[in-house]
C-alpha cells in the first residue's frame, strides 16, 4: 500500500522550542489516522446513523450537539446537525461504514486524505488555543470528550477534545501546514514540542 | 456581535454569512410569474427594526439560521434552524 | 523654581535608580517611576511644543489624560510617536525625544507661527488653499505650493517608516463578569463577584491596582488606602477563577457585551524576549459587565492656562503623594471645588508651601475650610485667575470674580508662585458607558454627564455612577459585583473609610472671561475663542464645532477638554450644557497600535493553502504564483527564460507531445443521496438525472437573476454519488449556493454535501500521448476509446495507488484527468511523469494552461465574471428546454437578451503586440486612441499556434463582427493599435483533437 504522504512537509521540524524561560508548555504532533469519514443522517435518522457508527467502530456517540466519543481505534465527534467526523486507526474504515449505514439512513464520505489531525497538548492548551479560536475552552464549557466546528480566519476547524490537557483538530490537508505554521507561533510564547 | 446558534451556542459573527431578508417567498422552480421573481430576487423593504433574516454558520456547523434581528441595535431577538422553522409553517 | 523629588514619600524605591535618557541628555529616576515623574523629579518643565502655534508646554496631568507631554520613544531601532510621557513605565536605557520643535525644546522656530496666530484660529484650513481665484495670482495655484510648506509644519511626532519588528498577539476570553477599573470600586466588585464562584476578568490600565487609593492618603479598614488595595488585589491575583490583567484598557465596548482591550505585556521591559509578544489584543466577551472607570479632573479656562508650571490638582497630589516628586515650591490652588483642598494638604505635606487658594465661589463648606487652614492658608473666595505670566511661571494674576454674572472686577493683584494646581471639577468616565448605546445625562450637582441608562449587560460602580468618595466607591462596588453574580446584596459591615465631608458639587464655573488666549484643547491649540469663533461662522451643534475646531479630536479625545469647550458653547448659544450635548463616544478610548490589531496576521496576512504536489513544483524550478489564497504554478521557466518563453514553449509541448498540469486545486463537492440528480438538475442549466454511472458532464450554473455563476464537470460515480468539480476561485461560493437551497428552499430532497476539494489530488494529462503515458502506468482499467471515451470514467492503479481517471479536456487535446488520494499526490505525479519521460512530457503552469484555453476559446471566470449570461458567452446550447432551473426565469428577460449585449469573440492582434486584459475595443478612434467602447478584452496570450497575439473579448454584436476589424484602447497601459475581431475558437474549432 502506498504510504499516505504528511502535507506540513518542511514546517515539520521534530525537537523541542523552548521559550526564553527554558519552558516548554505545549506538545505539538501530527496524528491523522488511517481512516477519515464524514457520515451524514438524513432528517430523523440521527440515532440510526449513530447505531451505524457504533456497529462499525465500537463507538458510542450520545445525541447532544458538542457529543463526541473515543475507544482504543477509533473516535467520532458531531460536528453539525446530524453530522458526524468518524476517524480510526484502521485503513478500511470508510468500506465498513459503508457496509453499516443503509441508504435509508444516510451517507458516508471518504475523507482520510482529505483532513488533517493536528494534535495539541499540555496545561498551556487553552491559553495557546485561545490565541486563535474565539470559543471558550474552559473545561466547564469545553469538557472532556466534547466537540465543536468553528473556524481560525479561513481555516475551517473541527476540534475534538479528547482529554482535560488534549485536543485533535481536524483541518483541511491544503491548509494543515499554514495552521501547523499558526500553532508553532501561537506556541512560541509558552514553548513547545514537536513529536 | 454575537449570534447563538441553536446547535453550537453563542459565537462570534465572524463565523457568519448573511444570506439575506427571510421574508420574502420564493416562488415554484417552474413558475413564469415574472412579478413574484421580481419581488424575490430584487425587492426588499430593509426596515429599522426588527428585520427576518438568514445567516449561515458557514465557520461552525454549516446550518442556515432563521434569525430576528433588530437592525438598529444589532440585538438578536432569536436564532433558530431554518430549516426546521420551515418544517413548521409545513 | 523647579519640580524635584521630595527626600521621602511615594511608593518609588529610592534604593533603585533607573537611567533613561531625554533629547540625549542623560538623566536617572527610581524604580516605580513613570517618565513623566522621573522628568518632574530632575527638574524638566517643559516637555513639548503645542501642535499650531509652537507654544512651550510642560506636564498637565498624570494619567491617560494628558495633552501635551507626548514624547517619542525610540527602541529597537524603531521610533514610535505620540506616547504621553505619564503612560511611560521608567525602565533602565529608555530613549525618549520631545517632538514637534526644531532645532530643539527651548529654542523652537515653530514658536514663529505664534505671530501668524490670527490667521490660525479654527477653521482656517478649511478657508485657505483655495487658489488665489482673484487678482494677478490668480490660476497660479499659489496655495497648494503654500501648503507643502505648511503641511510640514502641522503635525506631532514623526512616524517611522520601517517595518514593525514587535511580535503582537490576539487572544480571546470569556468570562461571567468582566469589571473595568482597578480602583476602590472595580477591586470591591472584582470581589464580590468571584467569592461568589463566578469566572472574573479585571482589567485595570495602569501597572498597578488600587486606583486614587493608591496617593489619596486617605484610610481603608484601619490602614492606609494603599495598602488596602494592594493586599486585595493580591488576594484576587490568587484566586482561581479571577484573572487580573494589568496595563490593560478596555478601549471598546462592541454588540453583545464583546469589549476590546490592549494589554502593554513588555513596552516596561529594558529588554523584551523575542517569544513575548509587546501586545496582545483581548476581545472579551462577558455575560455581564461591571465599568468602574472612575472620573476625570477638568480644568478651568482662563488667559495664560498653558504656560509650564500648570497643572491638574489632582495631578500634582498624586506626583507628590505617588511618586514623591514636588511640582513646585510655592504652589497657588484655582478651583470651583472642594476637591483641590485635599490636593493642598497633600502638597503641603510633601514639603510645598501654598501661596494661594483661589476660588471662584464665595462660600465654602466647613470640611474646604479646615483643610485650608491645615494647608496653612486662608482661600481667598470670590475671586479668579485672569492670567500668567513668566517663561516658566512666576506670577498669577487675580482679579474679583463673581460666579452668578461671570464678570471680574477690580484691580488686577499679582501673586508670586512656581507653579499653579486647577480643578474645574470631575467628569465621571462615560467613554465605554456610551459606546454600549445609550445618551449620557447631565447632572446639574456634580457639572458633568453620567452614563447613560444601559443599553447592554452592564452596571456601574464608584465616581463613574457619581459616586465620588471612596465610601460610596466601596458600597457601590461590592453592590455591582453581588448583582453581577446574581446575589443579593450583602449585609456585611464595609472596610470603615473616613467621611471628610467634602462637598462633590463644583460651582458651574469652567472659563474665566478677560484678556489674552485661553485654551481649551491643549492638544490641538484650541482657544475659548476658537469654540465662540466657530458658532459666529454658524456651526452651532456640538458635532460640528468638533469638526470645524478640532476641539477633543486629538489623541487625548478631549478628556480635559470636552466639558469646558461644551460650557463655552452652550454659554454662546444661550443654552444649558445638557441642550447642547455630547458628541458620539466611540472607540478606541485612547490609541491602539495597528500591529496589536494585526495581531497574528501581522506577517501571515492569509494561509496558504498548498496542493499535494506543491513541493514537488518549488522543487523542479516552478514559479509559484497566488490564485486566492492557492498558490499554483505560474510557469516552469528554464534558464534564460522570459515568461511568455516558458508558457509558449510549455503550451507547444502540450499540443506536439503532452504535458502534465495540477488540478488539485478545483473545488470538488461530494453531492450524494437519493435526490442528488434531481437537486443537479434544479442546479444546472442542463439535464444531469440522464448521465450514464461513469460517465462526466461539462455543466453551467446561473444565478436566480439569470446571470452565469459558474461552470464546471460533475461526475458520476454511482446511481446516487456525484462528484461535482467547480472553477478554483468559486469553490466556496458554489457550496453556500448549494447548502442554501438544500437548507432554506428544497429541504425535502435527500441530499447531503461534502467538500472533498482537499480529497483529491488532480493532475490533468494533455495532449496527442497523453493515452500512451497512461497506458504506459495504469493497472486494473483500459484506457482505450471504448473502455474510457470521452467524458468517461474508469477506476484504477497508478504504481500501487488507487486512481479515477476521466477523459475530459479543457486544452482542447486528449486529455484524460488523474485523481487520486491527496497524500498520494506527488506519487502518482512522479509516476506519471517517469511514464511520459520517453514522449516527452512537459509539466505546464497556469500562464501555458490559460494559453491552450484562450486558443480554443474555453470560458473561465474572466469571462463568467458576474455580468455575462449564458447567451453572452455563446453557451446557449446548455439551457435545457425540459426543465426549470435556477435562474430559468429571469434569464429571459428583455436586457438579457438584448441585442446590443457586449459577447464572445476572439481578438487578434495586427502589430504583433500583446494585447491586455481589461484593454477596450473602439471602433473608429480619435487620433488619441480613444473612442466609443464596444467592448473589452477578458484575457490574453500569445498563441503558439498561430504565432500571433491573441485574447479573448465581449464586443457589441458577438458574432456579427467576425472578420471585422477594430482598435484597441487602452490609455491607461498606452496602448492602441489595430486588431482583428474573430471567433473564439481560434484552434481546432470542431474539438476533433479531444475526440481523438
Amino acid at each position: 500500500m502506498v504510504e499516505r504522504e504528511s502535507p506540513l512537509g518542511p514546517a515539520f521540524e521534530p525537537g523541542a522550542f523552548p521559550n526564553h524561560a527554558g519552558d516548554t508548555g505545549i506538545r505539538l504532533s501530527e496524528a491523522t489516522p488511517a481512516g477519515i469519514v464524514e457520515a451524514c443522517a438524513w432528517p430523523g435518522m440521527e440515532q440510526a446513523l449513530r447505531n451505524a457508527i457504533g456497529k462499525a467502530t465500537g463507538l458510542r456517540v450520545g445525541a447532544a450537539a458538542n457529543a463526541a466519543a473515543s475507544n482504543k481505534d477509533a473516535a467520532a465527534l458531531c460536528i453539525g446537525p446530524s453530522r458526524y467526523l468518524v476517524r480510526s486507526a484502521r485503513r478500511d474504515l470508510f468500506e465498513r461504514m459503508q457496509a453499516e449505514v443503509a441508504p435509508e439512513t444516510g451517507t458516508v464520505t471518504d475523507l482520510s486524505h482529505g483532513r488533517t489531525c493536528i494534535r495539541v497538548e499540555g496545561n498551556a492548551c487553552e491559553w495557546m488555543l485561545s490565541k486563535l479560536f474565539a470559543v471558550d475552552f474552559h473545561l466547564t464549557t469545553f469538557p472532556a470528550d466534547t466537540g465543536l466546528a468553528t473556524a481560525h480566519h479561513d481555516i475551517f476547524a473541527q476540534i475534538h477534545r479528547s482529554g482535560e490537557d488534549r485536543f485533535e483538530i481536524f483541518v483541511f490537508r491544503s491548509l494543515a501546514r499554514a495552521f501547523w505554521r499558526e500553532l508553532r507561533e501561537a506556541a512560541a510564547e509558552t514553548g513547545y514540542e514537536v513529536e | 456581535m454575537l449570534i447563538s446558534c441553536p446547535h453550537c451556542g453563542p459565537r462570534d459573527l465572524a463565523e457568519f454569512t448573511y444570506q439575506g431578508d427571510a421574508t420574502r417567498t420564493r416562488p415554484d422552480l417552474a413558475s413564469t410569474d415574472t412579478a413574484a421573481w421580481h419581488a424575490y430576487v430584487y425587492e426588499r423593504p430593509n426596515p429599522a427594526g426588527l428585520h427576518r433574516e438568514y445567516w449561515q454558520h458557514s465557520g461552525g456547523c454549516r446550518s442556515h439560521l432563521l434569525v430576528v434581528r433588530d437592525t438598529v441595535s444589532h440585538e438578536i431577538a432569536s436564532a433558530k434552524f431554518a430549516r426546521k422553522a420551515r418544517e413548521m409553517i409545513g | 523654581m523647579s519640580p524635584r523629588r521630595a527626600a521621602a514619600g511615594g511608593t518609588i524605591d529610592r534604593s533603585r535608580p533607573v537611567g533613561f535618557t531625554f533629547d540625549g541628555v542623560k538623566m536617572s529616576g527610581h524604580e516605580g517611576d513613570m517618565l513623566a515623574s522621573a522628568l518632574l523629579a530632575n527638574g524638566v518643565l517643559l516637555v513639548g511644543r503645542s501642535f499650531k502655534y509652537h507654544r512651550p508646554r510642560g506636564i498637565f496631568a498624570a494619567g491617560a489624560d494628558e495633552p501635551n507631554a507626548l514624547v517619542t520613544v525610540l527602541r529597537d531601532g524603531i521610533r514610535e510617536p505620540n506616547i504621553p510621557a505619564t503612560q511611560i513605565e521608567l525602565h533602565e536605557g529608555l530613549r525618549v525625544e520631545s517632538q514637534n520643535r526644531f532645532p530643539s525644546l527651548d529654542y523652537d522656530f515653530g514658536a514663529l507661527a505664534q505671530l501668524a496666530g490670527p490667521l490660525l484660529s479654527a477653521g482656517f484650513y478649511y478657508k485657505t488653499f483655495m487658489g488665489p481665484v482673484a487678482g494677478p495670482l490668480k490660476g497660479t495655484r499659489l496655495w497648494m505650493f503654500c501648503e507643502r510648506f505648511i503641511r510640514r509644519a502641522a503635525g506631532l511626532g514623526r512616524a517611522d517608516h520601517k517595518p514593525d519588528p514587535a511580535r503582537y498577539e490576539r487572544m480571546n476570553a470569556f468570562c461571567e463578569v468582566l469589571v473595568v477599573g482597578g480602583g476602590v470600586a472595580g477591586l470591591m466588585a472584582a470581589e464580590a463577584a468571584a467569592k461568589s464562584g463566578k469566572r472574573v476578568i479585571l482589567a485595570e490600565q495602569e501597572p498597578r491596582l488600587g486606583g486614587m487609593a493608591r496617593w489619596s492618603g486617605e484610610e481603608i479598614g484601619s490602614k492606609p488606602a494603599r495598602e488596602w488595595a494592594e493586599g486585595l488585589a493580591a488576594r484576587l491575583a490568587r484566586m482561581d477563577n479571577v484573572q487580573v490583567l494589568s496595563r490593560t484598557t478596555v478601549w471598546g465596548y462592541y454588540d453583545g457585551n464583546t469589549l476590546a482591550a490592549l494589554e502593554r505585556v513588555g513596552d516596561h521591559l529594558p529588554r523584551r524576549p523575542g517569544d513575548m509578544p509587546r501586545h496582545r489584543h483581548w476581545t472579551i466577551r462577558a455575560a455581564k459587565v461591571i465599568l468602574a472607570t472612575g472620573s476625570i479632573e477638568r480644568p478651568i479656562v482662563f488667559p495664560g492656562n498653558d504656560r509650564p508650571g500648570i497643572m491638574l490638582a489632582g495631578a500634582a497630589m498624586r506626583y507628590a503623594a505617588e511618586y514623591g516628586v514636588l511640582p513646585g515650591e510655592k504652589i497657588a490652588i484655582f478651583t470651583n471645588n472642594d476637591s483641590a483642598y485635599r490636593a493642598a494638604t497633600v502638597l503641603k505635606a510633601a514639603g510645598a508651601s501654598i501661596a494661594a487658594i483661589i476660588d471662584v465661589r464665595k462660600e465654602i463648606s466647613t470640611a474646604a475650610q479646615a483643610l485650608a487652614g491645615e494647608a496653612g492658608v486662608v482661600p481667598l473666595l470670590g475671586h479668579a485667575v485672569v492670567g500668567t505670566s513668566g517663561k516658566r511661571l512666576q506670577r498669577v494674576i487675580l482679579r474679583r470674580f463673581d460666579p452668578q454674572t461671570g464678570l471680574v472686577s477690580g484691580d488686577s493683584r499679582p501673586i508670586s508662585a512656581d507653579f499653579l494646581a486647577v480643578s474645574g471639577g470631575w467628569s465621571p468616565a462615560i467613554h465605554l458607558a456610551s459606546q454600549a448605546g445609550g445618551k449620557p445625562r447631565w447632572d446639574d450637582f456634580l457639572q458633568a454627564f453620567l452614563p447613560p441608562v444601559p443599553q447592554q449587560d452592564w452596571s456601574g460602580a464608584g465616581a463613574l455612577t457619581g459616586g465620588m468618595t471612596t465610601a460610596a466607591a466601596l458600597k457601590t462596588g461590592r453592590s455591582a459585583g453581588r448583582a453581577a453574580a446574581g446575589q443579593k446584596p450583602s449585609r456585611a459591615r464595609l472596610p470603615q473609610t473616613e467621611e471628610p465631608g467634602l462637598d462633590p458639587s463644583p460651582a458651574p464655573v469652567l472659563e474665566i472671561r478677560a484678556g489674552g488666549k485661553a485654551f481649551v484643547d491643549f492638544q490641538h491649540d484650541v482657544t475659548a475663542d476658537d469654540v465662540r469663533l466657530a458658532h459666529r461662522e454658524g456651526f452651532v451643534s456640538v458635532e460640528h464645532l468638533k469638526r470645524y475646531t478640532t476641539l477633543g479630536m486629538a489623541t487625548d479625545q478631549g478628556r480635559t477638554s470636552n466639558v469646558p469647550g461644551l460650557a463655552i458653547l452652550a454659554e454662546a448659544r444661550g443654552i444649558s450644557i445638557p441642550e447642547a450635548g455630547t458628541t458620539r463616544f466611540r472607540p478606541p478610548y485612547s490609541p491602539v497600535p495597528i500591529g496589536a490589531l494585526a495581531a497574528e496576521r501581522h506577517r501571515h496576512f492569509k494561509p496558504d493553502r498548498l496542493t499535494p504536489m506543491h513541493d514537488w513544483h518549488l522543487e523542479h524550478g516552478a514559479r509559484m504564483m497566488e490564485a486566492g489564497l492557492w498558490h499554483r504554478p505560474q510557469i516552469y521557466g528554464q534558464a534564460g527564460e522570459t515568461v511568455e518563453q516558458a508558457y509558449v514553449r510549455e503550451a507547444k509541448a502540450v499540443r506536439e507531445a503532452v504535458g502534465i498540469v495540477d488540478v488539485s486545486t478545483l473545488g470538488k463537492i461530494a453531492v450524494k443521496g437519493p435526490d442528488a440528480a434531481e437537486f443537479l438538475d434544479r442546479v444546472y442549466t442542463n439535464i444531469f438525472s440522464t448521465l450514464k454511472v461513469g460517465r462526466a458532464r461539462y455543466g453551467l450554473m446561473l444565478r436566480e437573476d439569470g446571470i452565469a455563476l459558474d461552470d464546471g464537470t460533475t461526475w458520476r460515480l454511482g446511481e446516487h454519488d456525484f462528484l461535482m468539480t467547480t472553477t478554483t476561485a468559486n469553490a466556496g461560493k458554489v457550496m453556500q449556493h448549494l447548502e442554501y437551497y438544500l437548507d432554506l428552499v428544497w429541504p425535502e430532497l435527500r441530499v447531503h454535501l461534502t467538500s472533498v476539494t482537499d480529497q483529491w489530488a488532480g493532475a490533468a494529462v494533455a495532449g496527442p500521448r497523453s493515452r500512451d503515458v497512461l497506458e504506459a502506468c495504469i493497472s486494473g482499467t483500459g484506457i482505450d476509446d471504448e473502455t474510457l471515451p470521452f467524458m468517461g470514467i474508469v477506476h484504477g492503479e497508478i504504481d500501487g495507488a488507487p486512481v479515477m481517471v476521466c477523459r475530459l479536456s479543457f486544452s482542447g487535446e486528449l486529455a484524460y484527468e488523474v485523481y487520486c488520494g491527496a497524500g498520494h499526490g506527488i506519487h502518482v505525479w512522479e509516476a506519471l511523469m517517469e511514464a511520459g519521460g520517453p514522449f516527452g512530457i512537459a509539466p505546464y503552469g497556469m500562464e501555458a494552461l490559460g494559453a491552450l484555453r484562450i486558443e480554443k476559446g474555453h470560458v473561465t471566470g474572466a469571462e463568467i465574471d458576474g455580468r455575462t449570461t449564458a447567451r453572452d458567452l455563446y453557451l446557449d446550447w446548455m439551457l435545457s428546454k425540459k426543465k426549470p432551473f435556477i435562474g430559468s426565469a429571469l434569464m429571459d428577460r428583455e436586457g438579457l437578451i438584448d441585442k446590443g449585449r457586449i459577447r464572445l469573440v476572439g481578438i487578434v492582434s495586427l502589430d504583433d503586440r500583446p494585447l491586455g486584459g481589461g484593454a477596450h475595443i473602439v471602433e473608429d478612434s480619435t487620433s488619441e486612441g480613444l473612442g466609443t467602447s464596444i467592448g473589452h478584452i477578458t484575457a490574453f496570450c500569445y498563441s503558439p499556434q498561430l504565432e500571433r497575439y491573441i485574447g479573448l473579448a465581449l464586443v457589441k454584436g458577438g458574432k456579427a463582427r467576425h472578420g471585422t476589424r477594430a482598435r484597441v484602447s487602452d490609455p491607461l497601459r498606452d496602448r492602441f493599435g489595430p486588431v482583428e475581431i474573430v471567433s473564439h475558437h481560434f484552434f481546432d474549432p470542431e474539438g476533433k483533437r479531444m475526440h481523438g
